[in-house]
């Protein structure tokens, strides 16, 4: 097949044409990072991800992890993937050059995740977490804690997780019961147990620094006396030699529906009181801690879902071109007709293209996320990195529902497309569905994301954030109506832009009412019309660049598209914006009406209502 | 130690290519190109001896603008600099054409060893290797599967017709790699920031010594008179048969009736 995971040309477009990261090379934060570098990485990033992560996507599936002896083995084929992974320097290649990382623009970092969480998920969390947790120490450990952890988690040769949930605290982590005793050396005895902990052990690497959320003994109640704290697998000396086993023992590792590859462990913290663990931060200020990192997380976590989705339709699209089944419609009384591949026929067509218009549009999406993370980390000039700053603490938890809920969708187009067989463990659909499942519920459920949208996000600093998104998507609709033949298009993005704002205005009012409860009840359906109308302006966005490109290749002779190099990308490019204009936006308007409703149905209903108990 | 590798830009493996509408060429659409595998092994193995023994590595591709980024892969796997012989006559010559134009580039440097690619997956001739040797008058060993370098000497086991064999060459001299002969490595992150600074020339033919019309399509030995697709695959054909035993028997039936193969 031609293109795996990703297209290629799409990436490249998004990058080079609609995002111009390109440009970050005029700031001193990323001088370096010319177009050819850039290009370069994602090669590279691509090579290594379709020769050497992707055949281990099937086989990890297969054989999942195991414990044994209290230890969790991965399935074997990680530990070639692990080593050429750790040995390109992939894993802290955003980092500072100074923490031992590459510097890299997060816009592409994004394009080579794409690449690698979409060659093998389950796989690419046990880095993706070290990442993370690395990143904390990096941010609030001591110079102590840096110089023992740092420079091990960067590099990959120790690993990293994040100790949040227990039974009873998931979505309400304020609720955790974890204990920390002091012991007076600045040392802490921990003691709890957390569950579905991701990568919470594994033969990869020969110890593993775990960030732990509990409270100091004696701390107040709910989220305000929560610390952080880390607490290694294995004791690390004062000299950084390994020292004893530290008491954190794998209870069980889950049975689950998909991400098979990576181990979800309960473990037990401290049952023989040999836990220790030293502060990461001040005390009390974990949740804190833990916010400063959310927007990061929740950007992989949608970058995950996202990658399913690109992965999946690339499948589906190279099967629809070799499945031949059926008579094209126009044959249908001609019993001599040839069969022809599935792709001629219109309802696959109605398949592909909305998958396409959901993986383009997601995929600006998130680059231009990744850009405003850039602004925020090069510009000299604070009033653009405040505003950046804002529109990624709108974007995210929008980003994060909206990819995840929608590339699991895309899957679902994705087997449908391949009929039976996509059903079967033969073709790789039915295990991309099951793995993605999980990128909606972990790193807070969508229904959280929503919550964090309408109750946090919406009315922040005045709604000035929200206002920004709104004039971002105002100003590519103004530059569209100057450009030939985007005029329906910016019409109908104009629209759902108003729209949403008068949504907007009603959600947030109805939020501060009595009718708090109807209006959280629509706070799923309010983020999946932004999440909409995001997808519109980046289609809208993609086109004002792409039209012009074509009519100069073409000079709006149709019959030039197919000869002209491009020509045929930049045409499926303004078609497929149009499609999402024509037969998207239509419906997002009809959601938007049902919020506006404002049905307290759902409220109002008795418990015993919904069905006899 | 002084080694140069041949390497040539070809088209993806996994592009899908067509025979062009004048059935002269070969279109790869928007096919991404990569360094010919071959010379991936050619790129490692420099890289090897020069980790063991010292000196440099330098790459050397006749090519277009293009194939600077196949150069670049090279320098961040860990090559020291590269050079890119860039004439129009370079796209439109045959292999031949090929190795009198990396020949003459080689006679401007220094080296003690050139490595190449058995084959490029392209063209596939198997012949600019061996030309060049040729040309410049040096012993080829072809096939490599292992490398050993020694007091001015370089001993190799090589495929041969039926077995391997072990050949030894006096420096210099040129080795053309076979699979088998390592795994090359990923270019690292750190490779790809540093390759950016390392020296890539750029030469005319006239840099060379070479004169345009002594290679390119009118100096080429090799006319390509078409370009066919595959011929499409007929559909298979199920034996009959109501019982194992008879199914065989229906099989060898119609391998010696009909295919007439036993
Ligand atoms: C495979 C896997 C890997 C995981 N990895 C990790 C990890 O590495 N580290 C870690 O700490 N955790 C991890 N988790 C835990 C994960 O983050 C939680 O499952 C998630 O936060 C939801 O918590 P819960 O499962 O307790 O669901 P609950 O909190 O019980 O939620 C159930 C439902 O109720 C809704 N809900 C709950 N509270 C509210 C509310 N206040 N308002 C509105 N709706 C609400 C939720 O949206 C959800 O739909 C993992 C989970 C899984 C399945
Ligand atoms: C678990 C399972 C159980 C099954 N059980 C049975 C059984 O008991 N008996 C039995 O006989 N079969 C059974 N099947 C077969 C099932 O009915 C077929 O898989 C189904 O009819 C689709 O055919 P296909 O898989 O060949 O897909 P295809 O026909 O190749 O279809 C692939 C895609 O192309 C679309 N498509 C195909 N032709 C056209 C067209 N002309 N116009 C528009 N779109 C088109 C399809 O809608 C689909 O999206 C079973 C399949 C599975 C997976």
């Amino acid at each position: 097949m031609a293109q795996l995971i990703s297209d290629r040309r799409d990436v490249d477009f998004v990058l080079f044409e609609q995002m111009e990261a390109q440009e970050l090379a005029k700031t001193k934060q990323y001088a370096q990072f010319n177009k050819k570098t850039i290009e370069m990485i994602i090669n590279e990033a691509r090579n290594l991800a379709i020769k050497e992560i992707l055949p281990t996507n099937k086989p990890g599936d297969e054989k999942g992890c195991r414990l044994e002896n209290g230890k969790v083995i991965v399935p074997e084929e990680f530990h070639r993937a692990y080593k050429l992974y750790c040995e390109g320097e992939w894993l802290a290649m955003a980092e500072d050059v100074e923490v031992g990382g590459q510097g890299f623009p997060i816009i592409v970092t994004q394009a080579a995740s794409e690449y690698f969480v979409g060659a093998n998920c389950a796989f690419m969390m046990y880095p993706g977490l070290t990442h993370g947790a690395a990143h904390l120490v990096e941010v609030y450990g001591t110079e102590k804690q840096k110089e023992l952890y740092l420079e091990k988690m960067y590099s990959g040769k120790w690993g990293g997780t994040m100790l949040l949930t227990e039974p009873d605290a998931g979505s309400d982590v304020g609720n955790l019961t974890t204990t920390a005793y002091p012991n007076g050396d600045g040392t802490y005895t921990i003691k709890g147990q957390k569950i579905f902990i991701s990568a919470g052990d594994h033969d990869l690497v020969e110890n593993i620094v775990h960030p732990v959320l509990a409270r100091i003994d004696g701390a107040p109640a709910g989220t305000k006396g929560i610390s952080l704290f880390a607490v290694p697998k294995i004791w690390v000396n004062d000299d950084g030699s390994l020292g004893e086993d530290n008491d954190v023992v794998i209870d069980r590792l889950e049975e689950k529906m998909g991400i098979h590859g990576n181990a979800t462990c309960v473990m037990i913290l401290g049952g023989k009181g040999k836990c220790k663990g030293t502060l990461l931060g001040e005390p009390n200020k974990g949740m804190r801690a833990m916010f400063q990192m959310m927007n990061e997380a929740r950007l992989g976590v949608g970058i995950q879902g996202f990658s399913f989705g690109t992965a999946a339709y690339m499948y589906a699209l190279d099967y629809a071109r070799q499945r031949v089944q059926g008579r094209s419609l126009l044959e249908f009384m001609n019993p001599d007709a040839p069969a022809v591949t599935i792709n001629n026929h219109p309802d696959v067509r109605r398949m592909l293209t909305w998958m396409k218009a959901m993986v383009d549009g997601m995929r600006s999406f998130i680059y231009y996320t990744g850009i405003c993370f850039d602004i925020v980390r090069s510009s000299n000039d604070e009033a653009e990195k405040e505003k950046a700053q804002g529109l990624i603490e709108v974007l995210i938890p929008i980003l994060k529902a909206y990819c995840t809920d929608k590339s699991f969708e895309v899957c679902v187009q994705a087997m449908q497309t391949y009929g039976g067989y996509g059903y079967t463990k033969e073709y790789p659909i039915e295990q991309l569905l099951r793995d993605c499942k999980i990128t909606g519920i972990y790193e807070g459920t969508n229904g959280i994301q929503s919550m964090d949208l309408l109750g946090r996000k919406l009315g922040m600093k005045g709604g000035k954030p929200f206002m920004d998104l709104v004039g971002e998507m105002s100003k590519t609709v103004a530059q569209a109506k100057g450009i030939a033949g985007l005029e329906t298009l910016a019409g109908q993005v104009e629209e759902a832009v108003g729209k949403l704002g008068e949504i907007a205005m009603l959600m947030g009012k109805t939020a501060m009412s009595e009718k708090v409860l109807t209006a959280f009840t629509y706070s799923y359906n309010f983020l999946d019309v932004c999440g909409d109308t995001v997808m519109a302006w980046m289609h809208l966005w993609r086109a004002c660049v792409a039209k012009p490109k074509l009519d100069a290749l073409t000079g709006g002779d149709p019959a030039l598209i197919t000869s002209k190099k491009d020509a045929a990308f930049y045409d499926g490019l303004v078609k497929t914006a149009q499609y999402f204009g024509s037969a998207i936006l239509p419906v997002t308007l009809g959601k938007m009406a049902a919020i506006k409703n404002m049905s307290s149905a759902a409220v109002d209903m008795l418990d015993e209502g919904y069905a006899g108990k | 130690m002084e080694i140069v590798v041949l390497l040539k830009q070809v088209a993806d493996t996994e592009a899908r290519v067509a025979p062009t509408a004048d059935g002269l060429g070969v279109s790869t659409g928007d096919a991404k190109k990569i360094i010919n595998p071959y010379d991936e092994f050619a790129v490692e193995e420099a890289l090897r001896i020069k980790q063991q023994l010292g000196g440099s590595v330098t790459i050397l591709s006749a090519g277009d603008d293009k194939a600077a980024e196949a150069i670049r892969t090279a320098l961040a796997m860990g090559a020291d600099k590269g050079v890119l012989v860039n004439d129009p006559a370079v796209m439109a010559s045959d292999g031949l054409g090929r190795a009198k134009i990396l020949a003459a580039a080689l006679k401007t440097m220094a080296f003690d060893l050139v490595l190449a690619g058995l084959r490029a997956v392209d063209d596939d001739s198997h012949l600019v290797g061996p030309a060049v040797a040729e040309l410049l008058g040096i012993p080829h060993v072809g096939g490599v599967l292992e490398v050993t370098v020694e007091n001015g000497s370089v001993f190799c086991l090589r495929a041969a017709d039926s077995g391997q064999a072990r050949v030894k060459a006096m420096l210099p001299a040129l080795l053309s790699a076979q699979k088998g002969l390592n795994t090359p490595r990923y270019a690292s992150m750190i490779g790809i920031m540093q390759a950016k600074k390392k020296p890539l020339q750029t030469l005319s033919l006239a840099d060379i010594g070479i004169s345009p019309d002594s290679v390119g399509p009118n100096a080429a030995k090799t006319i390509t008179k078409a370009f066919m697709p595959l011929p499409q695959r007929a559909a298979g054909r199920m034996i009959e048969g109501g019982t194992a035993q008879e199914k065989a028997a229906n099989l060898a039936k119609a391998l010696k009736n009909e295919a007439k193969v036993i």
